[in-house]
């Protein structure tokens, strides 16, 4: 079964052909640089783009995965949650194309997407699914969800951030440190040169849950800058190194003691902090369990996650396929 | 030959079925901000009452404003996917334009009015000239009193005003006001469907992804993630000047 997936929820535009939910024919991903230049992301901005650009990428896919319209077997799209206005455009394009095409509409939780980018191959040979029941961390600009994956579409939510989403505490990070955005790729690779023992920054528990709380990382982050500052240059490299230690500890020290109190077979990762090596190097080496993480052009947001959620709404689906954009889906 | 005509300008929305000589269906419901929900049930109702398939569709016309930039973007980019999956031709009309159009034969200088957030309007001027019904005016965003300083004469007032906007009118212009009763104000699909099919006949259509929203104001930032929101980029490029005025 091929579908054809559309991805709008925050400010890439992502359109993909995906094989039963797991071989990727084509992957279109077009990231708007407008935000780059304002330092962050405006709603009504990144519609705008999302409207310009859509129908253009949706041909592009369709022509690297050498087929038309016909050649389809369903429509898909990100239905929630993210940014509604954004939401709207690429949810009511896919509506239409599949009412005007005569094929089945699927509206996609992006979560599911993060969580299935890891069934998704390129090439011929299909590598084997991940095993599950799983432990799920979800790690995004958007989200810190951990969850307990327990069969296909099956979630139960752990422990989710009650403040800042772990690449939101990058970005901020980031911008303390005049890196730019979005601050993940650039934390990590200003990190590589630095000494990740140079500054201690409290990990904080939270206690024996699963939520996450990073405001006061960033607040500890903060105040080290300024006072470095005020001694004169602020040593970027061993900062961003001592943050991304920090943070990849939390997150790692939460997944690893989900994993050990569950019977999970698999971790898997997922969202655009999961594309972090160092967090993947820090979970590894915690957990007794297989790792599975998607390359990292699979982490960050794109249509073929969603084709492959929305291959697996259609295998198990329990009631009605959802069509409606609901801005705060959760995962469960 | 059959056209869909979508509209989600406003909190009120519209959708017709038009057959290049009559109109075959139309719906026209208030749809606060549930468009994304409504519209596509709509639009399968409205198929079934002229007993029709999208695959007849061969021309799309849908509203693109002024008006809400979300509510706008809702029936354009449906209307772009069924364009594309019918393999139909899609045309953009403004929403002032669908307004003003039935009253046209009133030879009355008419301006269309549509709210556009606190004490600010979208309106456009229309007039016949030369025996033709014409937008006389760019796409205007003002407050009442600013936009009555450039009403010299009698001039009939349709769209969504409430009683309040009403009054003001009345204060500012005095017996120059004219109001067109509150049922002919409203707009319907079925004259955008009519001013789709001429601008299809008349010119060929234009790439997809070009059909968008009349933009005459700066977005307004909101936040649904909390994100390091950037403050809104200054200059024309963000005002999106209307692009046919
Ligand atoms: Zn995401």
């Amino acid at each position: 079964m091929r579908i054809l997936a559309i991805e709008t929820s925050c400010d890439e535009t992502g359109v993909a052909v995906v094989d039963d939910g797991r071989r990727i024919i084509s992957n279109v991903v077009a990231s708007q640089l407008a935000h780059q230049e304002t330092g962050g992301i405006v709603p009504e901005v990144a519609a705008r783009e999302h409207l310009r650009t859509l129908d253009a990428i949706a041909q592009t896919a369709l022509r690297d995965a050498g087929i038309e319209l016909r050649g389809v077997d369903a429509i898909a799209a990100t239905v929630g949650p993210g940014l509604v206005g954004c939401l709207l455009v690429g949810a009511n394009y896919g509506r239409g194309l599949a009412l005007a095409a005569g094929l089945p509409f699927v509206g996609v939780n992006h979560l599911e997407g993060h969580v299935y980018a890891n069934w998704l191959y390129e090439g011929e040979a299909a590598p084997p699914e991940p095993a599950i029941p799983a432990i799920v961390l979800v790690v995004s600009g958007a989200h810190s969800d951990l969850v307990l994956m327990e069969g296909h579409r099956r979630f139960r939510a752990l422990g989710r951030t009650i403040d800042d989403a772990a690449g939101e505490a990058f970005d901020k990070v980031a911008r303390l440190l005049g890196l730019g955005f979005p601050g993940g790729p650039l934390i990590e690779q200003a990190a590589k040169n630095g000494d990740p023992s140079a500054f201690p920054l409290p990990r904080g528990s939270g206690g024996d849950r699963y939520d996450f709380s990073f405001s006061g990382l960033k607040t500890a982050v903060m105040r080290l800058v300024r006072s470095l500052e005020a001694k004169g240059e602020v040593p970027v490299a061993d900062v961003a190194a001592s943050f991304q230690k920090a943070i990849t500890e939390m997150l790692a020290e939460k997944t690893a003691r989900a994993a050990a109190e569950h019977a999970v077979d698999t971790v898997l990762l997922g969202g655009g902090v999961a594309a972090n090596l160092a967090l993947r190097e820090e979970i590894a080496k915690r957990i007794g369990h297989p790792l599975v993480v998607p390359p990292p052009r699979l982490c960050t947001d794109n249509g073929a996650m969603i084709g492959a959620a929305a291959f697996f709404v259609l295998r198990h689906r329990g009631t009605e396929i959802p069509t409606a954009v609901r801005s705060d889906l959760k995962l469960a | 030959m059959t056209l869909l005509a979508l509209d989600t300008s406003t909190a009120w929305a519209s959708v017709a079925l038009y057959d290049g000589r009559d109109v075959l269906a139309e719906e026209t419901w208030h749809a606060q901000r549930r468009h994304g929900d409504e519209l596509f049930p709509t639009i399968e109702r409205l198929l079934a009452y002229a007993r029709k398939s999208l695959a007849d569709v061969d021309r799309v016309a849908v509203a693109t404003g002024p008006g809400s930039f979300t509510g706008l973007r809702v029936a354009i980019a449906a209307a772009q996917g069924i364009a594309r999956g019918a393999g139909a031709s899609l045309v953009g009309i403004s929403t002032l334009d669908v307004l003003a159009y039935p009253h046209a034969h009133s030879k009355q200088r008419t301006c269309a009015l549509l709210p556009a957030g606190r004490t600010e309007w979208y309106a456009a001027l229309y007039q016949e000239r030369n025996r033709k019904w014409m937008r006389r005016s760019p796409f205007i965003v003002a407050t009442l009193p600013d936009l009555c300083r450039q009403i010299g004469t009698h001039t009939l007032f349709v769209g969504e005003m409430d009683a309040e906007a009403e009054q003001l009118l009345r204060d500012l212009l005095g017996p120059k006001a004219i109001f067109a009763e509150p049922a002919s104000r409203m707009r319907r699909a079925g004259y955008l469907a009519e001013l789709g099919w001429r601008a299809l006949e008349a010119a060929p259509q234009a790439k997809l992804g070009e059909i968008e929203p009349i933009y005459v104001k700066q977005p307004s930032i909101r936040s649904s993630f909390d994100q390091p929101f950037a403050p809104v980029p200054s200059g024309d490029a963000a005002l999106g000047l209307p692009r046919r005025s």
